[in-house]
């Protein structure tokens, strides 16, 4: 079965590579030229000049991302210290009464202590075992922590890049999101967070950009929060780390 | 579900008329264009400089169409490093036979889509049912379209002409129970239905905003989620995108998510912007395992290499031409009768069928007065294009008569001073047995067709050809010389007109 998907997939591809080069030199056609085989070279890439300037304070920064977070709907804290962090996901917890915990397998995400600090919640982490179908332990938890790897000042944006130890659905299926962003990891421009992908390197397979709770206005323009992705956005912005 | 209805019904007058005529869709049309314009506006003052960015958003899509036969080469090539299956169609047929080798292989009995008019171009959810896989539209507004099948009547909004009762009412009848008409309960449901939906489905099916050559990676722009969950859930994702969706690098998208999200709901970014590169690594614990995407022609080759048309590929599929067209803000999205409505649709649609005669009244629905082009967030000669349109109905033969036979009378009329004068003053006699009120409301003869919506205005009585010689005397002897730093400053303006950024 297996042997025959992978010649299927071959057949397919090498299909694919005959079409490529008549759909290719099709265009080249229509464009009236020879086929452009060399790297073209560009006048201007990415954003004007003017904006690759722009860079805000620090303070200013966590301010302008909190004020455009708090703007699409999710919630902005900040914590001193990752105990700090992690007794303000308990209260939630406990306030939500979850029952399901899920987090991503990160280092700075075990020392949040989860599993201490919520004795009566079940709490797992994303891909530790093999043998777990991490889908449904993804969609039947109420609380979903995970690790940014930055966050956008203008835009009021997470980043998330996946990773073994950092699933998607992590921050895709339970009810409520917290991110937990280290101070210095905001940045001012979408930019500075998209440029660094161009660099030569294997990209992860899913960058996520987050900007708040899943919403919709499809019925009667009537703003309507937590559609599919998470109704409840926390992003937690820890001091000390 | 088919969502079939490319077929022409009536003209779009017809249509026009039956939009017209439901005073819900004409109300929700409007009050939602304005919302989305006004916020469009409000953002794009908020993030200021917006014309450098128009125009820097101009030149990556210029340059990227121009060298379309490499960047898509580079897409390709990358993305299969990155383990993706990457396809070729020129046709919707051939798009569609692949998608369809790729779900019998997998023996899929349902595939969860997330909005992409790509595959409402190809009627992409008769073929899969027509293998027996369900088809399921997961962004909320397409759902309930779905449920009511329809199509889209808006880009960005697709059930824009529903209102909650008739959506309650659909949602009941999916349910099995009778929902209130409240717009959270019926989100709920939605979201709890497509949940299951989500897990159980063999295939994830998206579109695609942009493709990152130098990476090979798609771009997604989205605020529900259901796009994330089509290519996070499902085993095998299939991405279904139009050949000139590219764009060269992830800096030249930070262009492109300024002017999208801004210009389609005033939104300083969408909820999520996902870029997707290839399947999961074998490490990983969730993605799909298999990725295709489809690249699709379906007559978007037409437009290059035709400088009235061209430019039409740097369409970003904002919807902002939509929400400013005063006439799309009256009929809405389904008098277009195409997959594309609005500005956009009234060109693109004749474009790619490349059948002008068939859709020449849609280049007709638009009264030229540019507003398309001032909200294109990548400055898309929309009103050019609909005129070029209407000149070259006329040069292929498919005027009408008489309309030509009175242009030429007007032609021969306005050519001679002589003749133009006598008409004038024989116009001034006859026009008595007409004249009501100052204007001429009769409907007949070549009146007809304006004067069914219209009153034509009557010559006037004291011409201004005759009062021009006493007129200009007046003015010799008030005229005085111009402020010459007002001069200069239009002629400067006028020199400045000519050197416009140029195409490349």
């Amino acid at each position: 079965m297996s042997d025959h998907r992978e010649d299927w997939l071959k057949q397919l591809d090498e299909r694919s590579k005959q079409k490529q080069e008549q759909f290719l030199s099709g265009i080249a056609a229509k464009l009236n030229r020879p086929r452009v085989t060399e790297k073209p070279q560009r006048p201007l890439r990415g954003a004007p000049e003017f904006w690759e300037q722009f860079e805000l304070s620090e303070a200013d920064k966590l301010d302008m991302f909190q004020r455009n977070f708090e703007a699409a709907g999710g919630y902005v804290l900040s914590a001193a210290t990752l105990a700090d962090a992690s007794s303000i996901i308990a209260s939630k917890a406990a306030e939500l009464q979850a029952l399901h915990v899920l987090r991503q397998d990160v280092e700075l995400l075990e020392q949040l202590g989860l599993e201490q600090a919520l004795p009566q919640v079940n709490v797992r982490s994303w891909n530790d075992d093999q043998h777990e179908d991490w889908k449904a332990r993804a969609a039947e938890a109420d609380i979903g922590v995970v690790l940014a790897d930055y966050a956008v000042a203008y835009t009021g944006s997470l980043a998330l890049m996946s990773s073994k130890t950092k699933g998607r659905s992590v921050s895709l299926l339970p009810t409520l999101l917290v991110a937990i962003v280290p101070r210095s990891s905001v940045v001012t421009r979408l930019g500075e967070v998209l440029k660094q992908f161009d660099e030569p390197q294997q990209l992860p397979a899913g960058i996520h950009f987050v900007s708040g709770p899943s919403r919709s206005a499809d019925i009667e323009n009537d703003l309507t929060i937590g559609v599919h992705g998470p109704g409840i956005v926390y992003t937690i912005i820890v001091d000390n780390l | 579900m088919s969502t079939q209805q490319t077929e022409l019904k009536g003209t779009v007058k017809e249509r026009a008329e039956l939009a017209l005529n439901n005073d819900f869709l004409r109300q929700a049309v409007r009050f939602t264009t304005e919302r989305l314009r006004s916020g469009k506006l409000k953002a794009a003052e908020e993030h200021g400089n917006w014309d450098e960015w128009r125009e820097r958003g101009r030149q990556i899509r210029l340059h990227t169409i121009a060298h379309l036969d490499y960047y898509l080469g580079e897409f390709a090539n990358n993305a299969r490093e990155n383990g993706v299956h990457v396809h070729f169609a020129e046709t919707a047929q051939e798009a569609i036979s692949i998608g369809l080798e790729i779900a019998k292989a997998k023996q899929a009995k349902s595939a969860v889509k997330s909005k992409s008019m790509v595959t409402e171009e190809i009627h992409l959810n008769q073929a899969l049912q027509s293998i027996d896989c369900e088809a399921i539209e997961t962004d909320l507004g397409e759902y309930i379209i779905q449920l009511a099948n329809e199509t889209p009547s808006h880009i960005i909004i697709p059930a824009i002409h529903k209102n909650r009762y008739q959506i309650a009412e659909l949602l009941s009848e999916d349910a099995g129970e009778t929902l209130p008409p409240e717009t959270s309960v019926l989100a709920g449901y939605v979201r709890k239905k497509l949940r299951e939906k989500f897990l159980q489905a063999d295939i994830g099916v998206t579109g695609c905003n942009f493709a990152i050559a130098e990476t090979g990676s798609i771009v997604l722009f989205e605020n529900e989620g259901n796009a994330r969950m089509v290519s996070t859930v499902p085993k095998t994702q299939i991405t279904f995108m139009g050949m000139e969706r590219i764009i060269p690098s992830w800096a030249d998208l930070e262009v492109m998510a300024t002017l999208l999200p801004r210009s389609a709901t005033g939104q300083k970014l969408t909820v999520y912007m996902s870029g997707i590169t290839g399947p999961r690594r074998a490490e990983d614990g969730d993605g799909p395992e298999e990725m295709h995407i489809i690249i699709l022609d379906n007559g978007r080759s037409l437009q290059l290499g035709d400088p009235e048309f061209q430019e039409l590929l740097n369409c970003i599929r904002c919807g902002a031409c939509l929400n400013a067209c005063p006439v799309y803000r009256h009929i809405g999205g389904h008098a277009y009768g195409g997959t594309y409505s609005g500005p956009i649709g009234a060109v693109l649609t004749p474009a790619l069928q490349k059948n002008v005669a068939e859709w020449d009244d849609i280049a007709n629905a638009s009264s030229l007065c540019g507003a398309c082009y001032e909200a294109c967030p990548v400055k898309i000669p929309l009103h050019d294009m609909l005129v070029s349109l209407r000149r070259r109905k006329v040069e292929a033969g498919h005027d009408n008569a008489l309309e030509r036979i009175g242009m030429k009378g007007f032609a021969t009329v306005m050519s001679s001073v002589k003749v133009y004068h006598s008409a004038l003053k024989l116009g001034k006699i006859g026009q008595k047995a007409v004249v009501r009120d100052g204007g001429i409301r009769v409907k007949i003869g070549p009146l007809k067709g304006w004067n069914s919506y219209r009153v034509a205005p009557s010559i006037s009585k004291q011409l201004f050809r005759e009062q021009y010689s006493e007129l200009r005397s007046e003015l010799g002897q008030q005229a005085k010389e111009a402020d010459p730093a007002v001069a200069a400053r239009m002629q400067q303006w006028l020199t400045g007109r000519d050197g416009g950024a140029s195409h490349e």
